[in-house]
């Protein structure tokens, strides 16, 4: 019985939070390269080789555990059909990393309409979004800058003034952080800074956004201070 | 008695209005590598990250003495500067970082500081500058900052000057007191 107890408090007291993170992107932007690599990576059983990976129709988990955190990714098929899955895990996860492949300038505009949709999720506007120009090892690939330019040249190209009001608002609203990194998710280049941006953004990310909508709570402790004094 | 009553009264008017929760939006802005990043990460966990440049910004909520500040860090590479006004509105305070012993950038991280100091929409908003990295040899003192930037003529706001190291953390807390008073005052 004793054992017991103290076996649970110690999982209790050495219980690690855990996080998640959803992969989203269109299809053969290389998500699911992406996680195998993570998991290879950061866990003692190497993922997936590169060549043994399909397209996704349905969601891969992967694990990595870090010293104070268990990051848990959830890889989401971005075939066309298949997309609509991704807003059910919108109010589960604390980051999402939108990956795109920087050297398919081809279907780049395709990408940043969907890209667009998913900055603008008003259920993931209080969590960290990081986008990824994957396929760095590619030549003719786009550098991180030419990635921004791109976005910005394809926004200029809806130019309107719809368009810029929804700018200007869509700037009022996000409320977590923003950023765009360059991966190689074959060769590895690039992963580990990206898991690092991530773990140190997601251990706020659902906190101060919830204690901000929800929480009555820090008044609550003004009124037991007042009745006290 | 009176005294009593009356810093009774305050405090709890300052506890009503901590119940508010009100954030205070604060940008920070500065060249590309001032150190901006390590700076949050700095006030919010407390402890030096790794970083990298960023592109686009990084956004936390800091809690500091009373205030809850929400800070934005902006990425300061030249060509990402242009978008730093599309985060003006509601800007309470500007925080500017320095590399102060980037000599050969001091220029430009003039210009574009005196920019900002001109934008209609920052008018009268307070300005904390860290001249940051004062641990590396050569690194320009707060009051050869001072005179280096010659602000002299800025008369309708507050602003001061503070040598900061993000990586040991010092001076941060510093130039936050300073930011809370004169944020309360308002």
């Amino acid at each position: 019985m004793a054992y017991h107890l103290i076996k649970g408090l110690i999982e209790h007291l050495t219980r690690k939070e855990e996080f998640f993170v959803i992969i989203v992107g269109l299809d053969n932007a290389g998500k699911t390269t992406l996680l195998e690599k993570i998991k290879t990576l950061y866990n003692k059983a190497p993922g997936l080789e590169p060549d043994k990976i399909g397209p996704t129709i349905g969601q891969n988990i992967g694990k990595i555990v870090l010293p104070s955190s268990i990051l848990q990714f959830w890889d989401l098929g971005g075939q066309r059909d298949i997309r609509n899955i991704w807003e059910k895990y919108y109010d589960e996860c604390h980051a999402v990393v939108y990956v795109v492949d920087a050297s398919d300038l081809e279907r780049m505009s395709e990408g940043w309409e969907v890209f667009d949709t998913v900055l603008n999720s008003p259920r993931i506007l209080g969590v960290p979004l990081l986008l990824l120009a994957n396929k760095q090892d590619l030549p003719g690939s786009l550098s991180i800058e030419n990635i921004r330019q791109n976005y910005e040249e394809w926004w200029q190209l809806r130019n309107s003034e719809e368009a810029h009001r929804l700018r200007t608002r869509r700037i009022e609203r996000r409320m977590a952080s923003l950023d765009v990194m360059g991966v190689s998710a074959i060769e590895g280049t690039g992963i580990r800074e990206a898991v690092d941006w991530l773990f140190l953004r997601v251990q706020n990310a659902r906190r101060s956004v919830r204690s901000h909508f929800v929480s009555p709570f820090r008044v609550d402790v003004g009124l037991i201070s007042i009745s006290q004094v | 008695m009176g005294v009593t009553i009356s810093s009774l009264i305050s405090s709890l008017s300052s506890l009503a209005s901590w119940g508010k929760e009100q954030d205070v939006r604060i940008l920070m802005l500065g060249l590309d590598s001032a150190g901006k990043t390590t700076i949050l990460y700095r006030l919010q966990i407390g402890e030096v990250v790794s970083t990298i440049p960023t592109i686009g910004f990084n956004m936390e909520t800091v809690q500091y003495k009373t205030i809850k500040f929400q800070v934005w860090d902006l990425g300061g590479q030249s060509s990402i500067r242009p978008y730093w006004r599309c985060y003006f509105a509601n800007t309470r305070a500007i925080v500017y970082v320095i590399d102060s012993s980037d000599h050969a950038r001091l220029k430009t991280s003039r210009a574009e500081l005196l920019t900002l100091l001109a934008e209609e929409e920052l008018k009268g908003v307070p300005v904390l500058i860290f001249s940051n990295k004062q641990d590396v040899e050569g690194a320009l003192t707060p009051g050869k900052m001072s005179e280096a930037l010659g602000l002299d003529g800025e008369k309708g706001r507050e602003w001061s000057i503070r040598g900061s190291c993000a990586i040991k953390g010092e001076g941060l807390e510093e130039g936050l007191d300073w930011l809370v008073n004169v944020i309360q005052k308002k």
